[in-house]
């Protein structure tokens, strides 16, 4: 009863004041509008970046040939490692128990020319069962079998922005292509896959067998990967550790490093929630701070609004308001302040990060903890600010509240 | 039966070094149903004196019992319910919230009692009506004149049922009809055996009670009954015939 009336008589007040109410609850808005803003779209960029860990294949095991290091947040190769070979991909798949499949993989940047365009693309060797490893499908046509790989055939799929730089919008299926020198029939065109880890786009690459890029193209006999998939999810670290010591044992490494380098999936998953929920944790925290200048505002309007109704003050006083009636009206009417602007903050929040998502085509996150935490907090801050200027009121000298000018 | 007993009530202020003794022994007592003047020239000590009967200021030294209860020993706690349940104040420069209607500012001082009546809206429309004030109930503060605004706070001091009404210079702000209206008031309020204390500097509208007490220095200088009051309905009849023939 005599709360609903102190929020009645709150608002009246506030709504009677609306420019003055408006600058103060600003401050609120933009704080917990930011704390929401920041959490969902670091949450949305992270769920971007697992989309992406988990479209590199199904309990995909990477092996890639040399020691690879982590530059500027990505993975680069130091030098060309001629170590790794097709003959351990095979061994891989005969003596690891935990491995399902194993693909062996070449890829460089090459001069594709189709009548007259000409275009600089990736191309990829890849065995056949680096389709299914790295869940890669035809969209169109088909992709080569085992046998066309064996016979060194001159066939190609291409990924949908290579196609797209290469055929602009004719069928790609069908045409021939100039891949270096030799000439290839392009048999399919692969479903678009999005960008990568790294940001790199994965569809501006064109598939050939791994055989016919080896000896035809590039005129090497090691590669640069094997992309292995491990019976289960859970196998991936036995994987991982069954690979590395075979082939520490097949390049007779003995006491020198691992001149190849294995990441699994779960592995990298982990490593870039760990990057970006510390990320988005700081950025949160630093718009939190906003939230404390938002608390400084209604701190400024509760001291001029107490100001401005000392002579009020004084007679509720005389009328027989106890002085905590007096501090919690002030109270009330502050946290009203931040809880109103609290709710248009999570209601502005959540549309600009909807936003943000959409623009950035990230999966649109909204962080309904996030938001619960920032407006929750906001109410207290309200009221914390609220305590100085509710107190001061509630002290005042009723005679000399009723005598004021 | 002594509704007020002030007994040697002294109050001095100090400020800085300087020791300023506004009230010196000052005792009186009031009855049930008394319709009493405190007058006196500014500085001696009335506002003063106003306070401490208002509960509003505690005295320096001696003894003040409204209506049985010592308020000497009480908390400040205390002093806001008493304050509440005893006193009804109207002051010179009404005090009403401008942004609600004359109806709740009436219904204010409900707010702040133990239990809220039921009927809180009935008995301010009640009071409204006895102030002559019954189609003003919806308008705002700011829409009425100086002399309905006093009646408004007049009806919002009565809200209560305060065994002590106690007006400071409330004609202060009015004009002559208006002040004789609202004399008016106080007087069918006394006659209707509400115990009035009015406070005032001016020797014309404090002989329209029954009593008056000057103050000087701080000290009662005289208390004597006045056997016939001023009529305030005889001079606001008298106003209007002036303002009629203008």
């Amino acid at each position: 009863m005599k709360i609903s009336k102190e929020i009645i008589l709150s608002l009246e007040i506030l709504t009677e004041h609306k420019v003055r109410t408006f600058l103060s609850l600003l401050g609120m808005v933009v704080g917990v509008g930011a704390v929401v803003v920041m959490v969902s779209t670091g949450r949305s960029a992270q769920k971007q970046i697992v989309d992406r860990i988990n479209r590199m294949g199904t309990n995909l095991v990477i092996v890639s040939a040399g020691k690879s290091m982590l530059i500027a947040g990505r993975q680069r190769q130091m030098n060309i490692v001629r170590t790794l070979q097709v003959a351990d991909a095979q061994s891989i798949l005969e003596e690891c128990p935990s491995v399902a499949l194993a693909a062996p993989a070449v890829s460089e940047k090459v001069n594709i020319r189709w009548e007259d365009q000409n275009v600089n693309t990736t191309v990829a060797g890849m065995s056949v069962d680096g389709f299914q490893i790295r869940g890669i499908k035809p969209q169109s046509g088909r992709i080569f079998d085992p046998e066309e790989s064996r016979a060194l055939k001159r066939v190609a799929v291409v990924g949908s922005t290579a196609a797209a730089n290469l055929f602009g919008s004719a069928d790609p299926v069908g045409q021939q292509i100039r891949i270096g020198k030799v000439l290839f029939e392009v048999i399919g065109k692969a479903t678009p896959r999005g960008t990568d880890v790294n940001g790199l786009d994965q569809d501006d690459v064109i598939f050939v067998p791994l055989e016919t890029a080896m000896r035809r193209i590039l005129n090497v006999t090691y590669v640069q990967t094997i992309y292995v998939q491990a019976r289960n999810s859970r196998l991936l670290k036995n994987a991982e550790e069954e690979i590395a010591s075979l082939l520490r044992e097949r390049h007779r490494l003995a006491a020198k490093p691992d001149d190849f380098t294995i990441q699994n999936q779960a592995t990298l998953l982990e490593a870039e929630r760990e990057t970006t929920s510390s990320m988005t944790l700081l950025v949160g925290s630093v718009a939190a701070i906003s939230l404390i200048v938002g608390g400084v505002g209604i701190l400024a309007v509760m001291l001029m609004s107490v100001r401005e109704r000392i002579r009020e003050i004084g007679l509720r006083r005389a009328l027989g308001a106890l002085r905590r009636d007096i501090r919690n009206q002030f109270l009330v009417e502050s946290a009203i302040l931040a809880g109103v602007g609290g709710m248009a903050g999570i209601g502005g929040g959540a549309i600009l990060s909807w936003a943000i998502s959409r623009f950035a085509h990230w999966p649109p996150v909204i962080s309904l903890d996030a938001a619960a935490v920032a407006f929750s907090f906001s109410v207290v801050i309200g009221v914390f600010f609220g305590l100085y200027p509710a107190i001061k009121a509630a002290n005042l000298d009723p005679i000399q509240a009723l005598r004021s000018e | 039966m002594n509704m007020i007993e002030l007994e040697n009530i002294d109050k001095t202020y100090v400020t800085a070094s300087v020791e300023t003794r506004v009230l010196k022994r000052i005792s009186f007592s009031v009855q049930k149903g008394e319709f009493l003047s405190i007058m006196g020239t500014s500085g001696t000590g009335k506002s003063t004196l106003m306070h401490i009967l208002g509960c509003l200021d505690k005295p320096t030294d001696g003894h003040y019992r409204l209506d049985g209860t010592d308020m000497v020993s009480l908390n400040d706690d205390a002093l806001s319910h008493l304050r509440n349940n005893k006193i009804g104040f109207v002051f010179q420069q009404f005090y009403l919230l401008d942004r609600a209607t004359v109806l709740r500012n009436v219904m204010l001082p409900l707010i702040y009692t133990k239990e809220y009546p039921e009927d809180a809206k009935e008995q301010a429309e009640k009071l409204l009506a006895a102030v002559g004030l019954t189609e003003r109930a919806t308008y705002r503060p700011n829409q009425l004149s100086g002399g309905q605004q006093q009646r408004v706070a007049i009806a919002r001091a009565l809200i209560n049922n305060p065994a002590l009404v106690l007006a400071d210079e409330p004609t202060g702000n009015l004009d002559s009809k208006s002040g004789a209206d609202v004399l008016a008031v106080f007087q069918k309020l006394n006659r209707e055996g509400r115990t009035i204390i009015l406070v005032t500097h001016d020797r014309n509208v404090a002989e329209h009670a029954n009593r008056i007490i000057l103050l000087k220095d701080g000290m009662v200088a005289e208390d004597r009954v006045i056997s016939s009051p001023l009529d305030a309905d005889a001079e606001s009849r008298a106003e209007a015939e002036k303002e009629m023939s203008k």
